[in-house]
């Protein structure tokens, strides 16, 4: 049992990891993580690096509208930017991937700032449908500006190279996703103990007393967006990196909704809810094959019958989430530690 | 929820977590796996469900018979939800548990984006789409379709119009869609080549329900011919419901998906000469010697759709391929199988197809032109088997 953590400086306080405990735990994290590839077939290394993706896109998403308010059904498209801007490059440069992906994140951070401009005079729903225009408006860039994205018939990227070698399969591609994950999952719990992130945090709370205290508020509404576009558009690069074909349809206005409720489900307003989030809404619905899987041998034409049945269940789940974890899985998780933080006492 | 309830349910998502770690299945001599990415759920899931009835009942056909020379075939298909990450997900999960020879892709952006790994694994794939952008051999060399590409379907129409109505005004009706899209640019420029007019083209969301502008459009024109493209269903309906109340002499057509014969029921009356293009035989069509139809038929006491029957062409064609290569006594790898389809001529579909086919690029530029009878129930054919050059 824990009983306490005396911190003796802002700087002990503020940490992201404030017990050897924690410290501990993050390196375990670390080294399952590392562990991973050398245990899992192709099938789950494949589903670990699109988590990965979703993830790096949640977490962005999470920073502009769990932290700092703004609701945006914008990110899927702000993904294309990325993918697209990957692709293009990589085509006609031959640049490195990494010079590509970093191109790809600040092409679609250029997006993100220019659709947040509607931010500074509206927000809630009025902001949402402000957003869906940016998916609505790319759209239509992806499919009618051909010279550039080849319209419908969409554009092919090869693997990745490092050091010679194509990073093709998901047990290559996972040394590339995850520590870029890591990285900007890391960098975004960062943010949150700098003057910026707690700018974020009190817009969100309340942004009339925001701008009292001095906060500039058309800059970080609009850095916020930035940032979100940044992790958009390097989820988006990664993607098209990943998957090896993008067209216009690859990042439907659908896929912004999927990543809202993959913060929603987590928990927003904090990065291990964009995490969870995004490992629930990914994984669920092929866990569910599962079940259909076990059904099989019982059921003739079970894969008929139930996969239907595991979209209904999928949508229960989330609606479940909603009526009884409205703070979503990060606190479940927070309750977990909890009980273990008081373990033999009390629970 | 009490702490240990909580850790119980952590501890069984982590449990399925891993479940699927390190499941190597032995390789089973004597057995040609065919794996399929099936669309069972969402927009496409009416399609999907009867092709994978078709393919299990062609399975279960095929090893009755014997198997191909000797192999048994094995089927496996799992839901996509017409979602490409799912339909590649499926596609990882089946092939990391099964040497798969064969594979079956649900839609043209899961075949575009599977490509590389296709190469890489050296599997041999045939699908759903009918997109011209797969109809190319050199960038899609492990790919093959199951009859015309939506260009070629639209050439068929048009083809037709040219020979019953020389020099006809052609309406292009198509959704804002990859799928809708696909055929316009060849087909201005094979209208063109045939001395037809574009009347122009009308663009609606898929699935659309509200035409009014664009049927006042069709109105102003006022074209000989109306082609659907990109669409299951809705609008088509509604557009011939208005261009018979503003007595419109239009005749509408459609490609593959809009002409199934439930299509054409659930349309009503406003199917009535409704026209299109189809490359296989419909289930009831005994027009021919036909001996897997019969099969078919013999099977099923009810109407089978189009999409049942491309299920069995997947499968006699993979028949067909696989059985030339292992009597070339080859691997039944994809390039060996791509090789072996590069050498057939005249192949028999077992009167799926009114005639014997060949691959021309990855399709099979034949079809038919059909017309709807509403009072009969069925599919009319009013044109011979069109084979493009």
């Amino acid at each position: 049992m824990r009983i306490g953590s005396p911190k003796q400086s802002y700087a002990a306080d503020e940490a992201l990891f404030r017990t050897p405990t924690q410290w501990t735990w993050f390196g375990i994290l670390l080294v399952s993580l590392a562990l991973y590839p050398f245990m899992a077939d192709q099938y789950w290394l494949y589903l670990a690096c699109l988590i990965s993706i979703n993830i790096i896109s949640a977490t962005g998403l999470n920073i502009l509208t769990g932290y700092t308010g703004q609701v945006s059904l914008g990110q899927a498209a702000f993904m294309g930017v990325g993918a697209y801007t990957v692709a293009w490059l990589d085509t006609h440069t031959g640049a490195p991937f990494f010079v590509n992906l970093l191109a790809g994140a600040g092409m679609a951070t250029v997006a993100g700032v220019i659709f947040g401009l509607p931010s500074l005079r509206v927000k809630g729903l009025y902001l949402a449908i402000a957003t869906i225009a940016a998916s609505f408006i790319l759209q239509f860039v992806f499919i009618n500006w051909e010279s550039v994205t080849r319209g419908m018939r969409g554009m092919n990227i090869d693997p990745p190279q490092v050091m010679g070698t194509a990073l093709a399969d998901p047990d290559q591609f996972y040394w590339l996703v995850v520590p870029i994950m890591v990285v900007m999952v890391l960098g975004a719990a960062n943010l949150f103990r700098t003057r910026i992130g707690r700018a974020f945090i009190a817009i969100r709370d309340r942004d009339i007393s925001a701008s009292v205290l001095g906060i500039h508020l058309p800059t970080y509404k609009l850095m916020s967006f930035a940032i979100a576009s940044f992790y958009a558009g390097m989820a988006g690069g990664l993607w098209a990196y990943f998957f090896g074909a993008i067209n216009p349809e690859s990042f439907p206005l659908l896929m912004s909704i999927f990543l809202l409720a993959a913060i929603i489900v987590g928990g927003m307003g904090t990065i291990l809810g964009g995490i969870l989030g995004a490992i629930f809404m990914t994984l669920t619905p092929e866990a569910l094959r599962y079940g259909v899987d076990l059904l099989s041998p019982f059921i003739e034409d079970a894969s008929v019958i139930l996969s239907p049945v595991r979209t209904m269940v999928f949508g229960l789940l989330i609606v479940g989430f909603l009526l009884f974890e409205p703070h979503g899985l990060a606190e479940i998780w927070r309750r977990v530690r909890r009980f273990f933080h008081l373990w033999p006492f009390r629970n | 929820m009490s702490g240990y309830k909580q850790i119980a349910v952590l501890l069984v998502l982590l449990g399925m977590l891993f479940s699927g770690v390190v499941v190597a299945e032995e390789e089973k001599p004597k057995e040609i796996v065919l794996g399929a990415s099936v669309p069972m759920t969402g927009p496409f899931a009416f399609a999907g469900i009867q092709l994978n009835a078709g393919l299990n009942d062609f399975v279960d056909w095929v090893n009755e018979q014997g198997g191909i020379e000797g192999h048994r075939v094995r089927y496996i298909g799992e839901d996509t939800g017409y979602q490409t990450d799912q339909s590649v997900a499926v596609f990882r999960r089946i092939t990391s548990r099964a040497d798969v020879n064969f594979y079956f892709g649900d839609s043209t952006a899961f075949q575009q984006t599977i490509n590389r790994e296709l190469e890489r694994r050296d599997i041999l794939l045939t699908g759903a789409s009918f997109a011209s952008e797969l109809n190319d051999p050199e960038r899609y060399p492990l790919q093959f379709m199951l009859g015309p590409d939506y260009s070629e379907q639209v050439g068929m129409l048009l083809e037709y119009i040219a020979e019953e109505t020389p020099g006809a005004s052609v309406m292009l009706i198509h959704s804002d869609t990859e799928f809708g899209r696909d055929p316009i640019r060849a087909a201005r420029e094979r209208a063109e080549a045939l001395g037809l007019e574009i009347a122009g083209t009308i663009v609606t969301p898929p699935g659309a329900s509200d035409i009014s502008a664009e049927a006042l459009k069709l109105r102003r024109a006022g074209p000989d011919y109306a082609i659907f493209h990109g669409y299951v269903l809705s609008p088509i309906p509604e557009f011939i419901r208005r261009a018979r109340q503003m007595r419109l002499e239009t005749k509408f057509m459609g490609t593959f998906y809009t002409m199934d014969q439930t299509m054409i029921d659930e349309m009503g009356e406003a199917a009535e000469g409704f026209m299109g293009v189809m490359p296989y035989r419909y289930f009831y069509d005994e027009s021919g010697p036909a001996p897997i139809m019969d099969v078919i038929r013999e099977i099923n006491d009810e109407y089978r759709t189009n999409t049942y029957v491309q299920g069995w062409l997947t499968g006699l064609l993979m028949k067909t391929i696989a059985g030339e290569t292992l009597r070339a006594g080859k691997a039944l790898t994809g390039s060996n199988m791509r090789e072996t389809l590069d050498s057939l001529e005249d192949i028999d579909t077992g009167g799926i197809f009114g005639q014997p086919v060949n691959f021309r690029g990855n399709s099979i530029p034949l079809g038919r032109i059909y017309r709807a009878d509403v009072e009969a129930g069925r599919m009319v054919p009013v044109s011979d088997w069109i084979e493009l050059e």
